[in-house]
């Protein structure tokens, strides 16, 4: 394997001196009840196989690695990593938190749990995702020289729901049940996480309400109805992401017993980022396997786009203390990084407390949230993940940013060249290729792309048109007289039943193509017993509300 | 030793050297495409003993669509089928929905472009209806470096706008077709008329197990990891064999890929359920095998061979029923069930391995479902 570390080795030198801890300007305004708007972080992950860099004098301090253990040590006590973090709640969430903190450490050790997860993961979810080599793309990116790195994908977009949200939905809402809790509550931006959440609680029986702003649904229309089709409650809020957070937050705070808060990204007090950080850790431990069967090394470079954070910390956490491994986190620049209309928190933003946690923030001088863009709505978080923060502030993992024009590019190159239709967010991190690409030197193996299948929100605007249909389906025991009743005093409701379609999609958050639905619709036929003509069935409906 | 009947379906080659699967089947083509199926054949045959081509397949397979898929058991489901007394049948999904491309249709797809590469083909053209198969065409096309150009016709480009845009962003042409009624058949005609006038150059990915030999047979063994997997996946789930396969059939690829595995396994139960549309006296239906009207072309004749024999059984649901669960099960005892002749199915005993193969997801069917679920 070509040794092109050395250079590699004075690029990441440069980073890790030109950071210094600066004291931020803090700001004392608690965001915690503000609208707000998280961003569905899907990261694009380019992993570069090591080549000889363990052999090489890694002459980079070792400051870096002993922050990183003493913010390690600290964590479980005070909830920080480093200066960010913490649990910037209202006191009556406080204990609430503390359980969850406890459960979550318990489940963590419980072979038990962890092998209900791991089959959920395999055959639910269909881990582990493939670490790809994109050969048409790498082959793209040579110099004259026909010189440059590797690329690999890590294909997050071939999940159950097409992007990593999944992972860590799946794991907390076992972890809700195992609590005893009936219902959960989540917030979503480009509806990734909202399916990934509606699907599990299909799966799990949860009974499940996700939050959505009205300024997102019109953009992902179809995640709307997926997630109705999967048995969910959407509610409808005014705004976007960080607004949909803050209503779900409050709805959360009403039936702190029997309803679980399904955060689905890396931001929020403590243990909410860790514990996402954690589920979606995944994705780096199987690269790192991966790595090594495929080129028996390491990557060099991990490239990952950053709304809020979780897909870039689930595919870097595992190699944060492999110093020479580069952790390069891709940014949205929307209109421009001096537009205003951006999303880029770590590049711009500055150090403040946001739903419950210290990170770097977008806000104005008088610490109001400046609203954030990026035609990647899953980037649109004016706050970011306290782990990604303090990586950055001890100059473990760089930040850069990247235009929706940019993005679009990217986009359509991955389509051409490999077929791979990526998730705007994911594009981000594949435009930062162009800048990247040219500074590596040959036979790098650079990083991969946890892409999501998503197609609405392109510049061609969303392909599904909007629409909300106003009808209730009608599940379970009820019967559709029953539920007649109950919608009496709302004429203009309609009570569907729901066919084997809808009866893949409840109990099991899987949705099925039509076509497959006919075979599913034959189960019906001898899964029951031949009965007499005539016999009056209670018909099984299923039950949603919209 | 008493003389044991002769299995029809294991005696025959399936097919013979002539493409015939019993009656069924065979090359009814222009004398221009002789050859090239002629080649097509051959080139087939050499591949599927060539390790590296096997290797490098499995490799795709892996990395690029996803593989294996998973054999999931459906627990809700399951218990959702119980009957009163607690027993019923184990309900698996086959998880086709998590390949790349949302079905199993790439699984032929990458094959065929494979197989096209080697045969020195650097253009490729399909047809395609509602327009999974063409993106499934075309984005084999980006990955391997393909020219391609999709026939659809214009009606279907109207109604299926958002794959006509995916396929274009893949780097593919859709050329609208116009003549006839500007749907599937026609788009179909036009390609096998591009074929003849290409064929030097040029390799026709069929999307299904359809058409003249060597496709039927060719599709079927590229389709065919999808019964080879979950033979292993129930070995080591359940330590057997499924006892019921079921799967849908339009021209009957995925249905062919999971049974085609268990053909010879007399205790597996295989059973295609195809598209009664509007029921099937309507007129408005695909049900080719139920109705028994072997002279529509869509089916494939491997099919139509397995139901004529008996191994395999042919059911159909309507639209309605294929949305609305509630009907098919009241179905089950009242015979006035519209267009639908039904057999007394008997009870599935307690704990009997049902298999069923999720073949694509259906995030591109909630428009359609979402217009049909109400009163």
């Amino acid at each position: 394997m070509a040794a092109c570390t050395n250079y590699l080795l004075t690029l990441s030198f440069h980073h890790a001196n030109s950071s210094s801890i600066s004291i931020p300007k803090f700001s004392t305004r608690l965001h915690f009840n503000r609208p707000s708007r998280v961003v569905e972080n899907i990261s694009a992950q380019i992993t570069c196989s090591a080549t000889t860099s363990s052999n090489n004098h890694m002459t980079r301090t070792s400051n870096i690695l002993g922050l990183i253990d003493q913010a390690d040590a600290g964590l479980s006590s005070t909830g920080k990593f480093g200066r960010f973090g913490g649990v910037f709640v209202p006191e009556t969430l406080v204990s609430c938190l503390n359980k969850l903190a406890a459960e979550f450490n318990f489940i963590l050790h419980d072979p038990q749990f962890q092998g209900e997860l791991a089959v959920a993961l395999r055959d639910y979810v269909g881990r582990e995702t493939p670490l790809y080599f994109a050969q048409r793309l790498t082959d793209h990116y040579k110099n004259s020289r026909g010189e440059g790195p590797e690329i690999y994908l890590k294909r997050e977009d071939l999940n159950h729901g097409g992007a990593h949200k999944i992972n860590n939905a799946i794991a907390q809402a076992m972890l809700a049940k195992r609590m005893g809790r009936k219902s959960v509550v989540a917030a979503t931006g480009a509806g990734q996480h909202g399916v990934a959440t509606a699907a599990v609680c299909a799966k799990l029986s949860l009974d499940c309400s996700i939050f959505m702003g009205n300024v997102d649904e019109e953009r992902q229309s179809s995640n709307v109805l997926l997630m109705k089709h999967l048995g969910a409650r959407v509610k409808t809020v005014e705004g976007t992401f960080k607004d949909a957070t803050s209503e779900a937050i409050r709805k959360w705070v009403e039936d702190l017993d029997s309803s679980y808060y399904l955060a689905g990204t890396a931001v929020g007090p403590h243990p909410c980022p860790s514990m996402v950080r954690e589920f979606q850790s995944v994705i780096g431990k199987e690269t790192r396997k991966q790595a090594m069967e495929k080129w028996g090394g390491k990557p060099d470079v991990l490239v990952a786009c950053v709304g809020s954070g979780s897909n870039a910390l689930g595919m870097f956490h595992e190699f944060v203390r492999d110093e020479d491994v580069r952790l390069i986190g891709v940014e949205a620049a929307g209109s421009g990084i001096d537009s205003g209309k951006h999303s880029a928190t770590l590049s711009k933003g500055e150090v403040g407390v946001y739903h419950g946690a210290m990170s770097y923030l977008l806000q104005d001088d008088e610490g109001q949230i400046i609203g954030p863009h990026s035609i990647g709505v899953g980037l649109e978080y004016p706050g970011v993940s306290p782990e990604l923060s303090f990586l950055k502030d001890i100059g473990r993992a760089e930040f850069h940013t990247v235009t929706d024009e940019e993005a679009l590019d990217a986009y359509a190159v991955l389509c051409r060249l490999e077929g791979i239709a990526p998730a705007l967010e994911a594009a981000h991190a594949l435009a930062y290729l162009e800048k990247l690409c040219p500074t590596l030197t040959n036979r790098t193996k650079v990083g991969d792309l946890d892409n999501s299948y998503c197609l609405v929100g392109t510049a061609e605007g969303p392909p599904c048109p909007s629409m909300v249909p106003k009808f209730r389906l009608v599940i379970g025991k009820e019967t559709r007289k029953q539920a007649m009743e109950k919608l009496a005093d709302k004429p203009d409701v309609l009570v569907a039943r729901v066919g084997r379609y809808a009866l893949l999609c409840c109990p099991e958050g899987i949705f099925p193509a039509l076509e497959a639905a006919h075979a599913l619709a034959y189960l019906g036929n001898f899964a029951r017993p031949t009965l007499p003509n005539g016999t009056k069935l209670e018909r099984p409906i299923m039950h949603g509300h919209f | 030793m008493v003389g044991k009947e002769a299995d029809p379906a294991a005696a025959l080659q399936r097919p013979d050297s002539f493409g015939r699967f019993g009656k069924f089947g065979g090359k009814y083509v222009p004398e221009t495409l002789m050859y090239a199926l002629t080649e097509l054949e051959a080139a087939f045959k050499s591949l599927s003993t060539d390790h590296e081509f096997q290797k490098e397949l499995d490799g795709i397979l892996r990395d690029y669509v996803g593989r294996e898929s998973p054999l999931y058991f459906a627990e809700r489901l399951t218990e959702h089928y119980k009957r009163p007394d607690g027993k019923g049948p184990h309900i698996y999904l086959k998880r086709e929905d998590l390949n790349h491309t949302g079905a199993h249709k790439i699984n032929n797809a990458v094959a065929q472009a494979l197989l096209a590469k080697r045969l020195g083909k650097k253009r490729i053209i399909a047809e395609t209806g509602a327009g999974q198969h063409g993106v499934a065409t075309a984005t084999v096309c980006a990955r391997f470096g393909l020219q391609c150009v999709i026939y659809m016709g214009a009606q279907d480009m109207e109604r299926q706008s958002l794959n006509v845009f995916r396929m274009r962003l893949l780097g593919a042409e859709v050329r609208a077709v116009h003549s006839g009624t500007a749907t599937l058949k026609d788009a179909t005609s036009e390609a096998i008329r591009d074929w003849v006038t290409n064929v030097e150059s040029t390799h026709y990915i069929l999307g299904s197990v359809a058409g003249p030999h060597p496709y039927p047979m060719m599709v079927r063994e590229f389709h065919a990891v999808i019964g080879k997997e979950t033979r292993k996946q129930a070995l080591e789930k359940w330590g057997g064999k499924p006892d019921v396969l079921v799967a849908c059939v339009g021209g009957g690829s995925n249905a062919m890929g999971l049974f085609h595995e268990f053909v010879d396994d007399k205790d597996v139960r295989l059973i295609g359920v195809e598209a009664a549309g509007f029921g099937l006296d309507s007129g408005k239906h695909a049900a080719t095998l139920t109705k028994g009207e072997a002279r529509l072309p869509w089916v494939g004749p491997e099919h139509s061979f397995l139901k004529d024999v008996g191994r395999a059984e042919y059911y159909s649901i309507t639209d309605e029923e294929a949305l609305d669960g509630w009907r098919a099960l009241s179905c089950i005892g009242d015979i006035s069930c519209t267009g639908l002749s039904r057999e007394a199915v008997p009870t599935l005993p307690d704990a009997t391995k049902v298999v069923l193969n999720c073949s694509g997801r259906g995030d591109k069917d909630v428009q359609t479902a979402i217009k049909h679920l109400k009163l």
